[in-house]
């Protein structure tokens, strides 16, 4: 990421620069009994913070609007901090006022960029969120998303669930899951590699959450096993829903019409997550039979 | 002696046997080359030479870097159904075509040491079950568990693929569970229990002798050419601290010193002691799990007395024995024997 910047931290570095000389040429070097160690402390440790902040934003954020505002707000602040750790080591004589004027006028200033930059990094979080809805409900933590698919894995779903299942009965709302598994995965992957099996699961997972509701949450249950959660969703509602997919889902299959997916929808009325998704495994495995059933020539 | 040991210089694994798989599912998953191999000493053209190799720490520094960068919980699964159906791995090859179990199992032991060699087998049958029980064969850090995943994932793969069931197979890992209900996910249809005393998987004695569905003695002894053929440019060895408690076992009742094991494979009492250490282990544990894991199986085999397993496993006395046992498994060896007998 911060190779994007190298112009931001070029002119960085020529701005402190710029400052150190002005101070060397502008005042004389302090005796070292003079020197205030405790605010030489407090000082260093708060430009090492803002030093920090800088380092963060430019390893973190790719370029863009947001990222400037919040770049300059810290590089002012860091400025301002690094005149005020050298005049620790420097006096300037009574009558120039310059040294002292850019020592505490930039830090103000860079605040207030910087909180303008927060404000635009809120809005853009927004943004995000709306763009991860169908992906993500109330909880985050990234490190249970599972890198192939983007998807959160079988743990987030079992929190989310438990929650939502506690908020649907106390509102007497109806809730249904989606089960999606894919037959006979470890076959795919063994005719075609394992690249094409990763291939296949990051469309289907792109495929999914596009095909669903903003207000749903698809997850990989396991390798070859995806649930989403419809909120809100009677079985009707929900039966359409899978109606609908399967029809979309046809669209990725190959010329040999591979692999084969399942697909079975639920009510839940059971009152844990596990439960609920041990009826899941339940249904899946019905549906898998029935399917196997209606294939076999009559 | 025929069975040497590789040392910590020696290039015991080929880049093509797993390197590049794990690469490359770590590539799909986001995961960028050059910090892959960082720290590794693999360089980026070698990885495509048929016969590039690596040492083992280099395998284990990159599957630390692996699993840094990618928090996949089921990289390990996906590595060894990478590794079974590789086109590169001529021993996998080889397991597909087997006669039977017996055969491909026997085949994978003989030839381990072109895969990974982390790993050797303890065999023992009960009940209607024979177990393969897994000892760590070198110095794997806070890799074991996930080498042992992978080994199991390439075991339950082969069995479930050529025999089409997992029924009656079960899975002992020592470890405790971080989240039991992915696991059991992941491997699919297995009876799997944690916090176990050994590491092991008991497979029914059914299973063992039930043909293989891809069963085909030319393809097998082609394959099986060329593993042989693969052996002069990998020769067979192994690791240090499996050679260390294989003397070790087959001297019981007799106790080994240093010197003496030193002397046997051929090396200095220090050289044994410093490369003992570079695998985080020492002579004194070594010994002293080779008599744990002796007095358990002596204990499942048979009605012994204190006394005669103390002999048996050359201890001085049976205090000795005794206090050594409950250090072992928190219980005395009559209460152990009892948890026994009621199973």
């Amino acid at each position: 990421m911060w190779r994007q910047h190298r112009y931001k931290m070029l002119f960085s570095l020529l701005l402190l620069l710029s400052g150190l000389l002005l101070a060397v040429n502008s005042g004389n070097a302090k005796l070292s009994n003079e020197f205030d160690w405790l605010d030489v402390l407090g000082e260093g440790t708060t430009l090492l913070v803002a030093i920090g902040w800088l380092g963060l934003i430019i390893s973190s954020r790719p370029a863009g609007r947001v990222t400037e505002w919040l770049y300059y707000g810290s590089l002012l602040l860091v400025y301002s901090y690094f005149l005020d750790l050298l005049d620790e080591f420097i006096r300037y004589p009574e009558h120039l006022r310059l040294m002292s004027w850019l020592e505490s006028l930039p830090a103000p200033v860079g605040m207030l960029i910087l909180t303008y930059g927060l404000v635009g990094w809120h809005r853009e979080q927004r943004a995000i969120n709306r763009q991860l809805r169908g992906r993500e409900l109330f909880l985050r933590d990234h490190q249970l998303i599972d890198p192939l698919t983007q998807l959160y894995g079988i743990e987030y779903l079992q929190a989310v669930l438990q929650r939502e299942i506690e908020l649907h009965q106390s509102q007497h709302k109806a809730l249904s899951l989606l089960v999606l598994d894919i037959d006979n995965f470890a076959g795919f992957n063994r005719r075609h590699g394992m690249a094409a099996g990763d291939t296949y699961l990051s469309r289907l997972s792109e495929l999914l959450s596009s095909q669903l509701r903003h207000s749903d949450l698809v997850c990989r249950y396991a390798g070859d096993r995806f649930i989403a959660l419809l909120p809100n969703t009677a079985l009707p509602q929900a039966q359409i829903m899978a109606q609908h997919l399967r029809q979309q889902l046809s669209q990725l299959a190959d010329a040999q019409h591979e692999p084969v997916l399942t697909l079975a929808e639920m009510a839940v009325q059971q009152h844990s997550a596990q439960a609920a998704l041990q009826q899941a495994a339940t249904v899946m495995a019905q549906a898998k039979t029935a399917g196997a059933v209606t294939l076999q020539p009559s | 002696m025929s069975r040497r040991h590789f040392g910590y210089q020696d290039k015991v694994l080929l880049l093509q046997h797993g390197s590049t798989e794990l690469l490359a599912l770590a590539q799909r998953r986001g995961a960028v080359l050059h910090k892959l191999l960082s720290g590794t000493g693999i360089f980026e053209q070698d990885l495509h030479k048929p016969l590039g190799r690596l040492h083992h720490t280099d395998w284990l520094t990159l599957l630390q870097n692996c699993r840094q960068q990618v928090q996949s919980p089921e990289l390990p699964y996906l590595l060894g159904s990478a590794l079974l159906n590789s086109r590169y791995i001529s021993l996998c090859q080889s397991l597909q075509y087997a006669k039977n179990l017996r055969q491909a199992l026997a085949q994978l032991y003989y030839f381990r040491h072109q895969l990974f060699p982390c790993f050797y087998i303890r065999l023992y049958q009960q009940q209607h079950c024979i177990v393969l029980e897994f000892k760590p064969a070198l110095g794997l850090a806070n890799q074991q568990a996930f080498m042992l995943t992978v080994l199991c994932s390439l075991l339950l793969g082969l069995i479930k693929q050529q025999l089409g069931t997992l029924s009656g197979v079960s899975l002992q890992l020592q470890q405790s569970a971080e989240s039991p209900a992915l696991q059991q996910q992941l491997f699919g249809g297995l009876n799997l229990s944690f916090n176990q005393v050994a590491n092991s998987l008991s497979i029914p004695l059914a299973l063992w002798q039930q043909e293989f569905n891809h069963a085909n003695a030319a393809e097998f002894n082609a394959a099986r050419r060329t593993c042989r053929q693969l052996n002069h440019v990998l020769p067979k060895q192994r690791a240090l601290p499996e050679s260390v408690c294989r003397l070790q076992r087959r001297a019981l009742p007799q106790l080994l010193n240093q010197e003496q094991i030193a002397a046997a494979l051929g090396l200095s009492s220090s050289s044994l002691k410093r490369q003992l250490s570079q695998h985080q282990t020492n002579f004194a544990s070594l010994l002293d799990e080779v008599r744990r894991d002796a007095a358990r199986q002596l204990l499942r085999q048979g009605n012994y007395s204190n006394r005669q397993l103390a002999l048996k496993l050359g201890y001085s006395d049976e205090h000795n024995f005794r206090r050594a046992f409950k250090r072992w498994t928190g219980l005395i060896p009559s209460s152990f024997k009892g948890l026994f007998n009621f199973n």
